[in-house]
């Protein structure tokens, strides 16, 4: 742990001779501490993570909270503007959770679905953040594709679903299509976004330095950039999940959609809700993927 | 770094019959004009003026960023036609990328001319023990205080040895203390690298502190109001600041820039003692009279 206490403990030492601090090599370190023991190392740890722990216990509560108004909502049939009488009590939901999971087929629906998302959500980005790299680097570019993304940016991925079977053959490609439509615009609008807070100081500097253009692009422009790009990625990801599941209610087969809407027409009400929380799930887990991958590619941003 | 230190004296910068406008709707207004400097090799050489004088703008075209109007910029005989390693830059906001470690900072300009990793880490690390900063290689540049930043930008910038050392206020967001401390530092690097410095600042003290040589600007459209040699001797001490010779030299730069920046503010306020001036309120309140 260098806190800042030490970074300032080192100032005032700051060479104000270089030939002086050639001569002293070596800073003075700390003096090696006793190695504590677990009790103490224990209860230092819970002083430092106590806010931490206090968001968890805090959160976990609340979540049983959620769960216990629930149960008492759905057992005791509440009628009071919204109808609980055939909403499924959390039980039933876990009956059909613990039943579901030995499925295959239902293992099947989730696959398909995540498999979607990974095929539409990656190629929007492989197009997507070249694009509006491109875009926000080269005027004449942006000058072209900007009016086009400007008008087709606001329509919903679900208007597309018509317009997207008639393009495809297979019904497979239309969702991917609508999938990675969904996400395509927020991860492009992101990236010119942050290509248009690049610091120009910062492009000078690189200049200075000897940079040429592809250096300046790769080694300022793109990093300056990822920032923003990984906000693209993340609201690209939950759009791509709200695009993905209409487009699978409407024309799959397959998917967790599907499942859950087909659960409606059977009439098996604990399986909505289990594929409700199921598409909650995914959709969290995808997004916490995303910032998992942010933190490893953006080192120096601080947690 | 041997090869930093031996070669000949170089980094002769001329600045000639300057001047650089801009276009703006209502015509070409003109921030530097009629404008000759020149830096000889190894010379320390500082440019004060009011704000807003041009004095950046000028250091901006040495460095290549901006063209002059009329005018030739040239190093080593040879014209500045855009930015290159050749004159390393050393910017007031630091500057360093915030996603490079300071270790990564200073390597480079190593990397953008080719050098292999190996070498050019062991460079950087040289580089950085001159500084003081070998233990904060790692460390990214949000983390360090501003004093350290900036040491890294002076060390970054003289990492791919450059003829020139070009600085626009480099030390004006640090408080006073740190200030002096980096004042000397940059006074020792460039004494070791034998290196030619262009230094931009409006502090008077700084500038007569580091400098062989001081130009004094015009407001704007800013052009050279005066050029005034430093002959205190070298090294120079902090104590040297209270010496009747360096109070002499600030007292002189001093009465330049207050013309020059009483100009800048607008011309009319010619008495700002305001001798003639008393206010008799006659038991009114200001309001009232107001």
């Amino acid at each position: 742990m260098s806190s800042p206490a030490i970074l300032r403990q080192q100032e005032p030492a700051a060479l104000v001779d270089i030939a002086a601090a050639d001569a002293q090599p070596a800073a003075e370190t700390p003096p090696a501490e006793r190695r504590p023991n677990f009790a103490s190392l224990a209860t230092r740890w819970f002083r430092l993570n106590r806010e931490r722990l206090r968001a968890v216990a805090i959160g976990a509560l609340s979540l049983i909270a959620f769960l216990v108004v629930w149960h008492l909502l759905t057992k005791y049939r509440v009628v009071f503007f919204v109808r609980f009488t055939n909403v499924p009590s959390p039980l039933a939901v876990y009956d059909s959770f613990a039943r579901a999971i030995h499925d295959p087929k239902f293992l099947t629906h989730i696959v398909l679905s995540c498999r979607r998302i990974l095929i539409g959500f990656s190629l929007a980005a492989v197009v997507g953040v070249p694009l509006g790299l491109v875009m926000g680097r080269f005027k004449v570019i942006d000058e072209i594709v900007f009016p086009v993304a400007e008008v087709l940016r606001p329509i919903p991925a679900i208007a597309w679903v018509p317009m997207a079977i008639m393009l495809w053959p297979t019904n497979e490609q239309s969702i991917v299509f609508i999938t990675f439509l969904g996400s395509f615009f927020p991860i492009l609008v992101n990236t010119l976004h942050g290509m248009s807070l690049v610091d120009p100081v910062l492009v000078r500097a690189a200049q200075c330095l000897g940079a040429r253009e592809r250096s300046i692009f790769r080694e300022v422009y793109f990093p300056a950039s990822l920032p923003h790009i990984f906000t693209g990625l993340t609201i690209g990801m939950g759009v791509a999940w709200v695009s993905l599941i209409a487009a699978e209610m409407i024309s799959g087969q397959y998917g967790i959609g599907y499942f859950t809407w087909e659960a409606y027409s059977l009439v098996q009400y604990a399986d909505i809700a289990l594929g409700m929380i199921t598409i909650g799930v995914l959709g969290l887990g995808s997004s916490l993927l995303i910032r998992g991958a942010g933190q490893l590619v953006m080192p120096w941003r601080p947690r | 770094m041997s090869r930093v230190e031996t070669r000949p004296p170089q980094g002769h910068i001329e600045v000639r019959n300057f001047a650089l406008s801009y276009e703006t709707i209502e015509g070409p207004v003109e921030a530097v004009s009629r404008t000759d400097i020149h830096v000889k090799p190894g010379e320390f050489v500082s440019i004060v003026g009011p704000s807003g004088c041009g004095k950046s703008t000028l250091l901006n075209a040495v460095a290549g960023f901006l063209k002059p109007t009329t005018g030739a910029v040239s190093v080593d005989g040879e014209q500045v036609r855009g930015p290159s390693a050749e004159r390393g830059m050393v910017f007031q906001q630091y500057s360093l990328f915030p996603w490079k470690t300071v270790r990564e900072n200073v390597e480079f300009g190593l990397k953008m001319r080719g050098m292999p990793r190996a070498q050019r880490e062991r460079a950087a690390r040289t580089l950085l023990g001159l500084a003081g900063l070998e233990a904060f290689e790692k460390h990214y540049p949000e983390r360090l205080s501003g004093g350290m930043k900036q040491r890294v930008g002076i060390v970054r910038a003289l990492a791919t040895g450059p003829k020139v050392l070009l600085l626009d206020e480099p030390f004006g967001a640090l408080d006073a203390q740190t200030r002096v401390i980096m004042q000397q530092i940059l006074t020792n690097l460039w004494q070791r690298l034998k290196i030619s410095v262009l230094f931009v600042t409006h502090d008077i003290d700084e500038a007569i502190f580091l400098s062989d040589r001081v130009y004094c600007m015009t407001a704007r459209p800013g052009s050279i109001k005066a050029e005034i040699p430093i002959p205190l001797e070298r090294p120079r001490q902090q104590a040297m600041m209270m010496s009747s010779e360096f109070l002499a030299l600030r007292r002189g730069l001093m009465a330049l820039i207050r013309e020059e920046s009483l100009k800048a503010m607008g011309g009319e306020i010619t008495d700002l003692g305001m001798q003639g001036l008393t206010i008799d309120l006659h038991g009114h309140s200001l309001a009232e009279i107001l």
